[in-house]
């Protein structure tokens, strides 16, 4: 099989790459390793009520203890969620023996894409000049000038929706109208902002339409709140409601599922990528495929294992690693619930519908003067204001009618704030090839070596104190609140490992997400990242990948790779 | 509604043929036989504590406007649900609770706690009888102590606290519970954020995110 193009991959970044590859005209292969799942069909879960499940939504712990102990620790997993995660017992990986990290996957037809968290937010100048600010890392080829018409882009296709707040730490981009505050919140925003007017509480920027996008078939959202069941009324950005069909009506998409890249194959003489090969999964048969690009776009860490299996006896460390950095300056965002607090006064209040988005106070520390305590990066909030409903109940003492009538009616409000703390890049958090441990495709398993450091721990205590300082001011009463990190992968925000930069010599790839060895390779997923800002990345795994497309495509055209 | 439980009628004589003619055929059976079986040998594992359990998840979510939660079955689901582990009740017992031998007495080989004999002996000891013979009054007062020593953080109480999440569980996640007791919305439509308490508002058990966070 020859295309002019093969794509790794089909969640959020690799549906990207196929939309924009066939937009330009190219033939394109794209190559699943899980299974296909189709939208509108293929969501078995999406309308069922918690009585039509053996185990009530909540799910058989006996299996998932066996089968998913990695994946249940996910708070999107449950009985109606967990056809949409890898089965860890037939997945494994590696991590040293101090490491902790929880590695959340979703082997399948649009990958995460369809159990992501669907927050969008821009990455400011704050962001891609913080290795250079502070000297952690390398800097970034990169500022937000490069970027910001490619965020454009690809938000106005994604349909965001969210307000417009002139901040510039959180630029504000193509948005849908945004969500409503509930009461509580909208008080705690005012609250916040009248004692300090440099920190902005503003409802969740997410990918979930409240325009419909007719052209592409998708509703509004109907306030379900339940997205990673998958969508039939697409009113959520994945790659089955979105990029998929987009590809697919150019007639140059071809896509392969149940396929696993092994690696890509590499040609010494005249330095580039010829194709990739990879094991049919259900067949468990080897197969290749060849083109004039290849795009990595299977999640960070597993387009970094690609590579590192890619070593030939040309490049023996790897595919694309002559500065030998492949692997290292991992990251994931450090978080913890930093406040939980009761919010007395609203008992008049309620509200109706599952906003499928909470609130974000963005970053405020470490701007224009170095203010963190023990940190030079930023930490940022989300969370939200809830009322309690039945599960109330398992903290109250009693039994009977009273009991019952209690929990009939809406609890009583609570507000939380989760910190997401910038995690520093550091050599030390890498991800190796284990060769003396396989896969069932006899591929070797991933190892991860990662720990947070004083950085880290300095935001999340600086953000647990000021998280409580804002719930207190806006009347709550802090009941809890945390300073130390989840396990790595907690945020589900693991990045880098083929960072870009600008000297080949302590870098994997360019400016264009383009690695500096194999002209015709590129890196568009979270791999390519050089440091992990505090936002939400995947807006800007999308935005680089349209941009390296629409790079590659020149390229290619003017005959230089 | 008449259509309805003639439905249902069939239905469990379909299901209970079904049984018959797996019986009659032993042991040659197929996947779908054998799982039959498989759920006939779990129902019998878990018969000895359907009656105790519905009558405890029926005092707990007793009868009001709407079924209490024995009625919906919530004692059915609570045994599946220990028998599977749910809410942690397959891990071993902590160091505290293994140390007490009204509790160790019901710990299994692999270190974890038989709930629903423990809950039988202490509901027994509590009402000075066995709980199947005990009086309205014992069963109410047996059930209400054990509560309140779990929430007084009494060490030997605290297995109560799993069993009375589950019956919440097994309660608010039947239909009866889920969408006539509170209400149920899969599809709501549309977000209003700020909407008036009446003297009727019901909580939603649609609200997931309330579920997990509030």
């Amino acid at each position: 099989m020859d295309f002019d193009a093969i794509v790794v991959g089909s969640g959020i970044s690799g549906g990207w790459a196929a939309k924009e590859l066939t937009k330009a005209g190219l033939k394109v292969l794209m190559i699943e390793r899980g299974r296909e799942i189709r939208h509108q069909q293929d969501y078995d879960t999406e309308m069922k009520a918690p009585w039509e499940m053996p185990f009530r939504g909540e799910g058989d712990a006996a299996l998932y203890e066996r089968e998913y102990p990695v994946q249940m620790l996910n708070r999107h997993f449950n009985e109606f969620t967990q056809g949409h995660f890898v089965n860890d017992a037939q997945n494994p990986y590696q991590t040293t023996p101090e490491t902790q990290f929880t590695w959340f996957r979703s082997y399948q037809l649009g990958g995460r894409s369809l159990t992501w968290g669907r927050q969008c937010y821009r990455w400011s100048d704050y962001d891609f000049a913080a290795n250079a600010r502070d000297g952690h890392g390398t800097d970034w080829p990169i500022r937000y000038a490069d970027l910001a018409p490619w965020y454009d882009k690809v938000e106005s296709f994604v349909g965001v929706s969210g307000a417009k707040e002139g901040l510039k730490q959180l630029p504000d981009g193509q948005f849908q109208p945004p969500m409503a505050l509930n009461v509580v919140e909208q008080h705690t925003r005012e609250a916040i902002a009248a004692r300090w007017p440099d920190r902005c509480l503003t409802v969740g920027r997410t990918a979930n339409l409240t325009q419909a996008k007719e052209e592409e078939g998708r509703a509004p959202c109907q306030y379900r709140s339940i997205c990673a069941r998958g969508c039939s009324y697409g009113a959520y950005f994945s790659t089955q409601s979105s990029t998929l069909p987009a590809a697919m009506a150019t007639g140059n998409l071809t896509v392969i599922t149940d396929a696993v890249v092994e690696a890509v194959d590499y040609d010494p003489a005249t330095r580039r990528a010829t194709g990739v090969r990879y094991i049919d999964t259900k067949t468990r048969t080897r197969k290749s495929a060849t083109a004039r690009l290849v795009f990595l776009n299977a999640g960070a860490f597993n387009s970094v294992h690609v590579l590192l299996n890619s070593a030939t006896e040309a490049m023996p460390q790897g595919l694309a690693n002559s500065s030998g950095v492949l692997g290292t300056h991992i990251m994931d965002h450090a978080n913890t619930l930093s406040a939980a607090a009761i919010m007395p006064g609203f008992d008049a209040h309620t509200s109706f519908g599952n906003r499928p988005t909470g609130i974000v106070i963005p970053r405020y520390r470490n701007m224009e003067t170095l203010d963190g305590v023990g940190h030079t990066r930023g930490f940022s909030f989300q969370g939200g204001a809830l009322q309690s409903t039945w599960t109330q109940g398992k903290r109250m003492e009693g039994i009977g009618a009273d009991y019952k009538n209690t929990l009939h009616r809406p609890g009583p409000w609570r507000m939380v704030l989760v910190a997401f703390a910038d995690c520093v890049p550091r050599a030390s958090n890498r991800l190796t090839l284990d060769r003396s441990k396989t896969d069932a495709n006899g591929l070797p398993q991933l190892k991860i070596e990662f720990a947070f450091g004083a950085e880290e721990h300095a935001a999340l205590a600086q953000a647990k104190a000021e998280a409580a300082e804002m719930l207190t001011a806006a009347g709550g009463q802090v009941i809890m609140g945390f300073d130390r990190p989840g396990a790595g992968g907690t945020a589900i925000h693991e990045m880098g490992g083929a960072r870009m930069g600008n000297d080949p010599a302590t870098s994997v790839l360019n400016k264009w997400s383009q690695a500096h060895d194999v002209a015709n390779l590129f890196v568009t997923d979270g791999a390519q990242m050089s440091s992990s800002a505090c936002q939400n990345p995947s807006l800007t795994y999308m935005a680089l990948t349209a941009r390296a497309a629409d790079a590659a495509v020149g390229m290619l055209r003017e005959g230089k790779i | 509604m008449a259509d309805k439980t003639a439905g249902a009628w069939q239905r469990r004589e379909f299901m209970a043929g079904l049984a018959l003619f797996g019986a009659a055929l032993g042991a040659s059976l197929g996947p779908a036989d054998e799982a039959l079986a498989a759920a006939r040998r779990k129902a019998a594992r878990l018969a000895p504590h359907q009656a105790l359990m519905r009558d405890v998840a029926q005092l707990v979510i007793p009868r009001t406007g709407t079924a209490g939660a024995g009625e919906v079955g919530a004692g059915t689901f609570v045994l599946l649900a220990l028998d599977h582990g749910l809410d942690g009740t397959r891990k071993p017992l902590p160091d505290a609770l293994r140390a007490d031998p009204a509790v160790a007495a019901f710990a299994r080989p692999d270190g974890s706690l038989d709930h629903a004999s423990w809950l039988a002996a202490e509901l027994a000891k509590r009402a000075g009888r066995p709980f199947a013979v005990a009086t309205p009054a014992q069963r109410q007062s047996a059930l209400a102590a054990l509560d309140h020593d779990a929430f007084a953080k009494v060490p030997a109480a605290q297995p109560w606290h799993p069993i009375k999440n589950l019956i919440l569980t097994g309660y608010y996640t039947s239909e009866i519970g889920g969408s006539k007791e509170l209400n149920y919305e899969l599809v709501p439509g549309r977000w209003d954020p700020d909407v008036p308490v009446t003297p009727t508002t019901r909580s939603y058990s649609s609200d997931w995110t309330a579920i997990d966070f509030g």
